[in-house]
């Protein structure tokens, strides 16, 4: 039973740089690639409704994280403190922007929390690579340094090129000009999966040895797995209502 | 302050933040549901409108939940790190749960709901807002299990170090959950009513256009509050009989305590007899009556108010117990964490979020002011008539 754990942490953590790995990198070329505001409204139309069910994802490896693996959370959350504060303001302020771009009229307005979602997508992005990097480390040393900064750009890159992918995909010679289909989006999402997919299969058996007693894991169980055909079914129907094949420029979108 | 008190003030500010939005999310989540299914079952406009423009209110109002969310949930692990040691085995489960269970459906349907108008089919957009609904309640009560377990940390034995996990029913039946939790969906049916009875107030007041819609909208704002009202004040006074024998002297904690007790019980009382005695025997005849939309108006925070109250006095009535008579607040505290730590934390936490609630309270008024026609929920047109919309609204 902490093996079928273990592979539900894997698939959430992977499933999020995977999933919500596009929305930030389109917020990260948010500026280049919509130098309008018609072409921004065009990027974020593209990926406001996936977001909400992609986001979800982080929240859903912290929650296994303090169920399965109790005696780690508090260490690994603490031992990451200022990059999991900076990653949570990012995270607002990219959710923020993205919630309150099309809440008000004016064009400074809704430029403004444009910037806001670039600026939080970076602060995600960066805040995720110094936490690898300071992972990959054991937490030993301190979690800001130049490595990490190193390590910060590397994730960016992937996200962007996964954005960048999105984009081609579900809007083809629109906004990047380019068209790519599914196979080269499911290659992009493995780019931007792949650190933290090499960084678990170093920590498996860290991770293993710290699983909460079978007593827990038993409920864990038997509560939650009825639910996953339905976790599954939601979020695939989110790509079906969403995908390429309905025009999603036909409709004012609420981002 | 000492590093103690500040991780304390930053969990009393964001959990208070967090629940002024959240209890007004449960409340309005059925009120939408039922607009919903009226609209899908008659056809009629006049309830797509309603939908559209509560539903704007109540996504606008869930965002800051959310953010406040996000805090709330990592907060363990930052501040707290003593607490998933000790007792991480049987508190992290129903946490777990929650976020698989409840939240991750939640956020994922309210995606289609919200970005599905004129895409989904009529009864599975429908389905939607049930199952936000639906999922939201199941969220509350995994959320209140595992505080309840702080108030009374039923079905777990001590075994050398830490908790472990003897009786997950007994976790399930806490006594200390059985009462709150009908007392906080009463409390959000309450305050979600009270919001949808003083925003009409204020259009039919202002003498809008929208006469129709804001008659119908109060009527059934002063209704939902009157349910909510009974089930909170039941559910209020059912709360001191295992709170007798679990935590007998918890409203002698602080002058705090006591104090917000008295409080919220003065409010809730008062008003939940004003709402059965003064509001619903009138209700057919209130929105044409001007002199009262002011009282309306100005009644309409005081639902907060008193949710905010109780849980000041749920949660300050456990001091100095983390988990009631076994773990401290102080012990459960992370090691190392230094006062220049948590005060950035702090700082950075409560100034984000203190601000873009005070954004989203002022996207919310402007909303209600602006009215129905302006709603941008699941506005529709084509390519174009999208660019006209823009010009005009924008
Ligand atoms: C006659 C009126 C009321 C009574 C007798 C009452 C009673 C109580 C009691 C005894 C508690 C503390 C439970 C504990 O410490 O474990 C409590 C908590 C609480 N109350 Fe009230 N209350 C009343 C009105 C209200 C109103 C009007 C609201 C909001 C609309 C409200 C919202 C809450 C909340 C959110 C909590 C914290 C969660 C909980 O313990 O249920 N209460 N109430």
């Amino acid at each position: 039973m902490d093996i079928l754990w273990f592979g539900v942490f894997a698939l959430l953590l992977i499933g999020y740089f995977a999933l919500e790995g596009f929305d930030i990198g389109l917020g990260l070329l948010l500026p280049v690639l919509g130098r309008t505001q018609k072409d921004r409204d065009r990027i974020v139309a593209a990926m406001a409704p996936f977001v909400l069910a992609n986001e979800v994802w982080l929240v859903a490896v912290a929650g296994v994280l303090f169920g399965v693996y109790p005696s780690i959370e508090g260490d690994v959350l603490f031992g990451l403190y200022p990059l999991v504060v900076s990653l949570l303001v990012s995270w607002i302020l990219r959710d923020a922007g993205l919630w309150f771009r099309r809440r008000l009229d004016g064009r400074t307005w809704q430029a403004g929390w444009d910037w806001m979602i670039c600026i939080g997508s970076y602060g995600l992005a960066l805040s995720w690579g110094m936490a690898l990097v300071a992972l990959a480390g054991g937490l030993s040393g301190p979690s800001i340094g130049l490595l990490g900064l190193g390590g910060g750009l590397v994730i960016a890159a992937a996200l962007a090129f996964h954005g960048w992918t999105f984009a081609s995909w579900l809007l083809p010679g629109q906004v990047t000009g380019a068209s790519r289909d599914g196979r080269a989006l499911l290659a992009s999402a493995c780019v931007a999966a792949a650190p933290v997919a090499v960084l678990l299969a170093a920590a498996a058996p860290w991770l293993l040895d710290h699983t909460a007693p079978t007593g827990t894991l038993s409920v864990l169980s038997v509560i939650v797995l009825p639910f996953a055909p339905v976790m599954v079914g939601a979020q695939v129907w989110t790509w079906r209502t969403f995908g390429p094949r309905r025009a999603a420029d036909r409709i004012p979108s609420f981002f | 302050m000492d590093v103690l008190d500040l991780a304390r003030t930053q969990f009393a500010v964001t959990g208070s933040l967090h629940f002024l939005f959240v209890v007004l999310t449960l409340g309005l989540a059925p009120l939408v549901a039922i607009m919903h299914t009226r609209y899908a079952v008659t056809g009629n406009p006049i309830h797509e409108r309603m939908t559209r423009f509560w539903g704007q209110i109540y996504v606008t109002n869930y965002a800051l939940g959310i953010f406040t969310g996000l805090v709330m949930e990592f907060q363990f692990g930052l501040s707290w790190s003593g607490l998933s040691h000790y007792a991480g085995d049987i508190f992290g489960a129903p946490l777990a749960i929650e976020t698989l269970g409840a939240f991750f459906l939640e956020s994922t349907f309210l995606g289609l709901w919200i970005f599905g108008w004129h895409r989904l089919p009529k009864w599975l957009h429908l389905a939607c807002i049930w199952l936000v609904t639906l999922t939201a309640h199941v969220s509350a009560f995994w959320i209140m299990a595992t505080n309840s377990f702080l108030q009374n940390p039923a079905g777990a034995v001590e075994r050398g170090d830490h908790l472990v996990l003897t009786d997950f029913g007994a976790l399930l039946t806490n006594p200390t959950l059985t009462m709150a939790l009908p007392h906080v969906i009463g409390a959000g049916l309450w305050t979600g009513g009270f919001v949808v009875m003083g925003a009409s107030a204020y259009h039919l007041f202002k003498r809008t256009s929208e006469r129709e819609f804001f008659t119908r909208s109060l009527r059934l704002g002063v209704i939902t509050s009157f349910v909510g009202s009974l089930i909170t004040v039941g559910f209020g006074y059912a709360q001191f009989l295992p709170l007798s024998t679990l935590q007998p002297d918890k409203f002698e904690a602080s002058a705090l305590t006591g104090a917000s007790l008295g409080a919220m019980i003065g409010i809730g009382q008062l008003l939940q007899l004003a709402i059965m005695f003064v509001l619903m025997p009138v209700v057919y005849w209130l929105p044409r009556w001007r002199w009262a939309q002011p009282i309306l108006m100005v009644i309409t925070p005081l639902p907060f108010l008193a949710a905010i109250l109780g849980w000041l006095v749920r949660e300050t009535g456990r001091q100095p117990w983390l988990i009631y008579g076994k773990l401290t607040v102080a012990d459960a505290l992370s090691p190392g964490l230094t006062s220049g730590m948590i005060t950035t934390s702090l700082i950075g936490f409560a100034g984000v979020l203190g601000l873009l609630a005070v954004v989203d309270y002022v996207l919310i008024a402007r909303t209600v002011r602006r009215g129905p026609a302006a709603v941008t929920l699941g506005a529709d047109g084509p390519a174009d008539s999208t660019e006209r919309a823009h010009a005009l609204s924008y």
